[in-house]
């Protein structure tokens, strides 16, 4: 008897259609199931093959621990996620969807910030002036923390979000943001603007494996092409 | 056991010099210390949320927990300190729990005085329990701020370096970038010389994300008379860099620093305040002074020192005039203390 491969698709929109495509245009169909907010699928002809649509952050946690082998999600997540999972997680492939920066942002009317060496500026300011500190609003706090840090911003206090953070500024919940953007288009609507220097991270829809099943998922890799 | 006496040894020798013992609370407020020590700080905190959703945390330090004491009014301005602060680090072979034990003068009034007491009281003790090879390494962060303010570039890059002195790695960074000249600042402010000008007809009191108007058009108009480039970045490093490497015997500190000054040409007043240093000549001790020292803990701003047997390292401190105002003190309290390392001894 073979092993069951299972793997994991995003469950919503863009990243999930461009998932399914990613499959059917290697000769891979994917049968949907009639019930329509069903969330399992099959591959036409591969019986040991199971696919679950999940949350694309469940992505990773569940390759992780293990009850995924392969799972479509972005690598910004990845890279966010805990260091134990990341080191249990291979990037196999990058694709060519779901392209997105994680950026730091800031009013744009602070005409006098333009780069991360401003910001570090200002965040004294702020710390002699209120002895407060800057507070940077982020539903990324790992990435965020590691660059603010390799940047030398240190007088800031992350506030964490879990949505629309782009109000944040504007509602007295904090001073900058970061977030991740693909058009920039939601930061200018919101009268944000990225820094000159603030590239935090350019993630983009990958193709993951776990470590451990490496073995058993090569026949699968090989009709993918990716190996 | 053997342990217990060696504290009791040292808490004596505390004890005659006056100091008085401080029980700081164990348990602290743990955004009051990301208030003060960043984001940064609070992977190394060991920490829970309490019944009122209050995130706490173990005490990751006794000097901090003793100068948070003090400014609740709960503590002698002269103490001592015996207990453990909790700290997780990345280094998998240094312990979760250190036993601490030290004396801080908070409040410090006489500079100069207070210094050498606090450095003369461990030594001491460092004396009583490791007699052999004692050797004293003495560095001041206030020399490299003079050094800075006597040389001449932009502001903000003094600043930056002032700040920045305590993070050797990025302080290199920066060094790096300044001997390149490529101040990423440099860009250019067209378009935002239009907006600069509409700004200003705008109700200056309004708030944008916290900061007003007036506060973001005086620091644009700073920006764009502040020099944008300048040549002299190359020499300026390498300055720096040669005071970096200054390392002599106290006794002849200052003619090595006159020395350098000749040798860059600088001004040969421009190190003030040596006393603190100078009065260690009377320790009867034989010292080092090292410029590129005491550079790992942020809020050191005078002397810094640490006393070694050998090669242990058996007792650090050092003055840190600004910490209890960062902690929440209403005005400047300055202060001295060092701690005996009792692991290593």
């Amino acid at each position: 008897m073979k092993s069951i491969i299972t793997i994991g698709l995003p469950s919503k929109g863009r990243l999930k259609d461009r998932a399914i495509a990613f499959f059917n245009d290697r000769g891979l169909r994917i049968l949907n199931s009639d019930k329509e907010r069903n969330y399992f699928a099959v591959i036409e002809n591969k019986s040991n093959i199971k696919i679950i649509y999940l949350h694309a952050k469940e992505i990773i946690q569940r390759l992780g621990d293990g009850t995924l082998d392969i799972g479509i999600s972005g690598l910004d997540l990845l890279k966010e996620s805990e260091k134990n999972l990341q080191d249990r997680i291979n990037i196999k492939k990058k694709l060519d969807f779901g392209d997105a920066n994680l950026v730091v942002a800031v009013p744009d009317d602070w005409i006098d910030v333009q780069t991360i060496a401003d910001l570090e500026e200002v965040s004294f300011d702020i710390r002699s002036k209120l002895s407060t500190r800057l507070r940077v609003a982020t539903k990324y706090p790992n990435l965020t923390n590691n660059f603010l840090i390799s940047k030398g911003v240190t007088q800031y206090k992350l506030v964490s979000s879990l949505g629309a953070t782009e109000t944040y500024p504007f509602i007295g919940s904090s001073e900058v943001i970061t977030d991740i953007t693909s058009t920039g288009k939601t930061l200018e609507d919101n009268n944000l603007r990225v820094l000159k220097d603030g590239l935090i991270l350019k993630s983009t829809a990958c193709l993951f494996i776990s470590k451990k099943r490496i073995g058993k998922l090569k026949s699968l890799l090989n009709s993918l092409k990716l190996i | 056991m053997k342990s217990k006496k060696l504290s009791e040894l040292i808490i004596n020798t505390f004890k005659k010099n006056g100091f008085v013992l401080s029980e700081p609370d164990v348990l602290l407020d743990s955004e009051y210390i990301i208030q003060r020590s960043g984001e940064n700080f609070r992977r190394s905190m060991l920490t829970f949320e309490n019944e009122n959703g209050k995130i706490m945390c173990l005490r990751p330090d006794l000097t901090v927990a003793s100068c948070i004491k003090f400014i609740e009014k709960k503590s002698k301005s002269k103490i001592y300190y015996s207990g453990q602060a909790y700290r997780r680090t990345n280094n998998k072979s240094s312990d979760l729990i250190n036993d601490q034990l030290g004396i801080e003068i908070l409040g410090s009034k006489n500079q100069t005085q207070d210094d050498y007491k606090v450095i003369k009281t461990i030594l001491d003790s460092a004396k009583r329990i490791k007699s052999k090879n004692i050797q004293i390494k003495v560095g001041d962060i206030n020399l490299f701020k003079c050094l800075i303010n006597s040389l001449d570039m932009p502001e903000r890059w003094k600043l930056r370096l002032v700040r920045h002195f305590w993070r050797p790695k990025y302080f290199e960074e920066l060094l790096k970038r300044l001997e390149k000249n490529s101040d990423i600042d440099a860009v250019t402010f067209d378009t935002d010389k239009k907006r600069f000008n509409e700004m200003k007809k705008m109700e200056q009191d309004k708030l944008i994300a916290g900061r007003s108007i007036s506060e973001i058009l005086k620091r644009f108009d700073k920006k764009i008379k502040d020099p944008r480039s300048f040549n002299e970045g190359k020499y300026i490093v390498k300055i720096i860099r040669s005071f970096l490497k200054i390392n002599c015997k106290l006794s002849k500190l200052d003619e090595k620093l006159l020395e350098f000054v000749k040798k860059n040409n600088l001004k040969k007043n421009i190190f003030s305040k040596l006393n603190s240093i100078e009065n260690l000549k009377k320790l009867k001790q034989e010292a080092n002074f090292i410029t590129n020292f005491g550079r790992d803990i942020e809020y050191y701003t005078g002397i810094v020192f640490e006393i070694f047997s050998g090669k242990n390292k058996v007792a650090s401190g050092g003055r840190y005039d600004d910490l209890l105002k960062s902690l929440g003190a209403k005005k400047n309290i300055p202060a001295v203390g060092a701690a005996i390392n009792l692991n290593n001894i």
